[in-house]
């Protein structure tokens, strides 16, 4: 799956250890240029938007030239941004499956891009809150429970009162997901801090046994107990009528999701947020 | 399985990773780190600068790959502190970044404005001469279509300020603050009255594009009432140039540059004194 194929390829390129100047994969041209300044203005950007900002940037600087695929495209800015140590992560929405992008961190520690948004105190009600939401069984934190741990943060004292708007701060800036007042992680979150989660709480991670990436939502065997992405579920018991726990072997008891299909979705023209509130939650 | 994305990014460990950007608050490993194993030290609130658990060594030989780290922190804290588009000070790179390496900041940081134009099309230039501040100015010119594909509201304020710069290059470089007043009225902006798309236009003109180096804002002496005069500021020097704003201002005004014989000739000026070799970008002075 794909979140685990972008992981893999870090681990196994060794990084050329040549100073300055373009690494022997990849050349930079204008077009990458504006792909990466425009990309980093999205926290995170679904499939269909990145390959209009790719369109768009072969418009503006190389009207002649064929698209390259998307993935060779983001490959060869991968093989430049190496050596800056952040790279163009592809991953895809928990409850959905659909796929995005996000420029992230490889070398530093998570927070480090939300620091520069947020004071002290609301980076530790984000810790607060991601704690809760790691080991919540169904990944999301309540509210309440959130808002009840504000006297314990660090730095200048919150009222709940801004804690709540800080929540919102939160959402608004891609990093939380707010359903029916409990919050879970959004995918810009689990893409760039997905490293920095697995390090820091071992012990609380959930892991998906299909895809083996980090797992915050999802369905999980009543009777073995491992857990699958809601996408992972979806293509692994695509067309099998009779869903088995891959690991223990008993019946599957959840709903089976359907598969993310870009193009029914467009034909559809189904709103998005819509489509997001249909699904029920499964864990 | 996941400790190998680890390996090849941190040749020092996670503490060093410990330090405080952006208002000096974010302490990236949370309190409560659970049996994270890494280093201990330094996990309480922050001091600056040199915090380090394993110092890496003072001088001397350092690894190829904290180098290239260093100059990739660099870089990143520079994409950062740009967005809010305030100058970067020297001493908060040094504070923030460099730390240890302070011997070899200017290599540090001559690799990093490489890095930046190459990969990312961002020019890193001090803004004033020996001011030991920096900007990051693009190299590619902002395109209509752009406002399509962005992620951001790229800045609605940018037509304010284009119109400002217009209206203080058209009447002699320098304008007084009433006049600027006077001619925005008449486009349904005032000091006092909020705006829907701006804001508070009065605390925009006169402190956000003023801490944002676009324009200069000095008080009259003499006048009674207070005035004041708004000039260019260097970024507008730097971002745009007299011959883009007085294009803009014929576009608006559905007429030619040259319809304006005077600003034109100055425009074409100043596009001679540009075309003429610069020196050599960010190296700091020093």
């Amino acid at each position: 799956m794909e979140e685990g194929r972008a992981e893999r390829r870090r681990r196994t390129e060794a990084p050329s250890h040549t100073q300055g100047g373009p690494r022997r994969a990849g050349v930079m041209t204008d077009v990458h240029r504006r792909f990466l300044q425009l990309l980093m203005t999205h926290g995170v950007l679904e499939e269909w938007d990145v390959r209009r900002l790719q369109k768009h940037c072969y418009r503006v600087h190389d009207r002649t030239a064929a698209v390259e695929e998307l993935e060779d495209f983001i490959n060869n800015i991968n093989s430049v941004l190496e050596s800056l140590y952040i790279e163009i992560k592809k991953g895809a929405t928990e409850d959905d499956g659909r796929p995005v992008y996000a420029l992230v961190n490889l070398a530093t520690t998570s927070v480090s891009k939300m620091a520069s948004d947020f004071a002290e105190n609301e980076l530790d009600l984000f810790r607060k809150a991601l704690e809760l939401i790691i080991d919540s069984e169904t990944g999301f934190a309540s509210s309440t429970n959130i808002l009840n741990l504000v006297d314990q943060l660090k730095g200048k004292k919150m009222r709940k009162k801004e804690a709540e708007q800080v929540l919102q701060k939160f959402v608004q800036n891609k990093w939380l997901i707010e359903k029916e007042g409990e919050f879970t992680l959004h995918s810009r979150a689990i893409l760039e801090m997905e490293q920095y989660i697995r390090e820091t709480y071992p012990d609380a991670v959930k892991i998906c046994n299909i895809c083996h990436s980090l797992l915050i939502q999802g369905q999980s065997c009543e009777t073995c107990g491992i857990r699958m992405h809601l996408p992972c579920v979806a293509k692994y018991f695509q067309s099998n009528s009779e869903p088995r726990c891959p690991h223990c072997n008993d019946y599957w008891p959840h709903e089976i999701p359907e598969v993310f299909d870009p193009e029914k979705e467009r034909e559809a023209g189904t709103s998005r947020a819509t489509k997001r509130s249909l699904r029920s939650r499964q864990h | 399985m996941l400790q190998k994305p680890r390996s090849r990014g941190r040749p020092n460990s996670q503490a060093e990773r410990e330090r405080d950007w952006g208002h000096g608050a974010a302490e990236e490993a949370p309190s409560t780190s659970r049996g994270a194993g890494s280093s201990q030290e330094a996990r309480s609130s922050s001091s600056q600068g040199s915090r380090r658990a394993e110092a890496s060594p003072e001088v001397g030989p350092r690894s190829q790959q904290q180098l290239e780290l260093k100059v990739a922190e660099l870089v990143q804290f520079l994409l950062i502190k740009d967005q809010k588009k305030i100058p970067i000070k020297r001493t908060d790179i040094l504070k923030h970044v460099i730390g240890d390496y302070k011997d070899i900041f200017p290599d540090l940081l001559k690799l990093a404005a490489e890095r930046l134009e190459y990969v990312f099309g961002y020019k890193l230039v001090e803004l004033e001469p020996k001011s030991n501040t920096y900007i990051l100015i693009n190299t590619l010119e902002p395109v209509e279509e752009d406002a399509e594909v962005r992620g951001d509201q790229g800045t609605p304020t940018t037509g304010l300020l284009m119109i400002v710069l217009g209206l203080i290059f058209m009447k002699g470089n320098t304008i007084k603050e009433t006049e600027v007043w006077d001619f925005l009225r008449r486009l349904g902006v005032y000091p006092t009255k909020k705006h829907l798309v701006f804001g508070d236009p009065k605390k925009l003109i006169t402190e956000e594009f003023v801490r944002q180096r676009y324009l200069e804002y000095r008080r009259i002496p003499h006048t009674d009432p207070v005035d004041y005069e708004l000039q260019w500021g260097p970024r507008a020097n730097l971002e745009t140039s007299k011959m883009k704003v007085l294009k803009f201002v014929a576009k608006v005004h559905n007429q030619d540059p040259k319809d304006w014989p005077a600003q034109y000739c100055e425009a074409l000026a100043d596009e001679e004194a540009r075309a003429r070799p610069e020196t050599s970008g960010p190296a700091p002075s020093s």
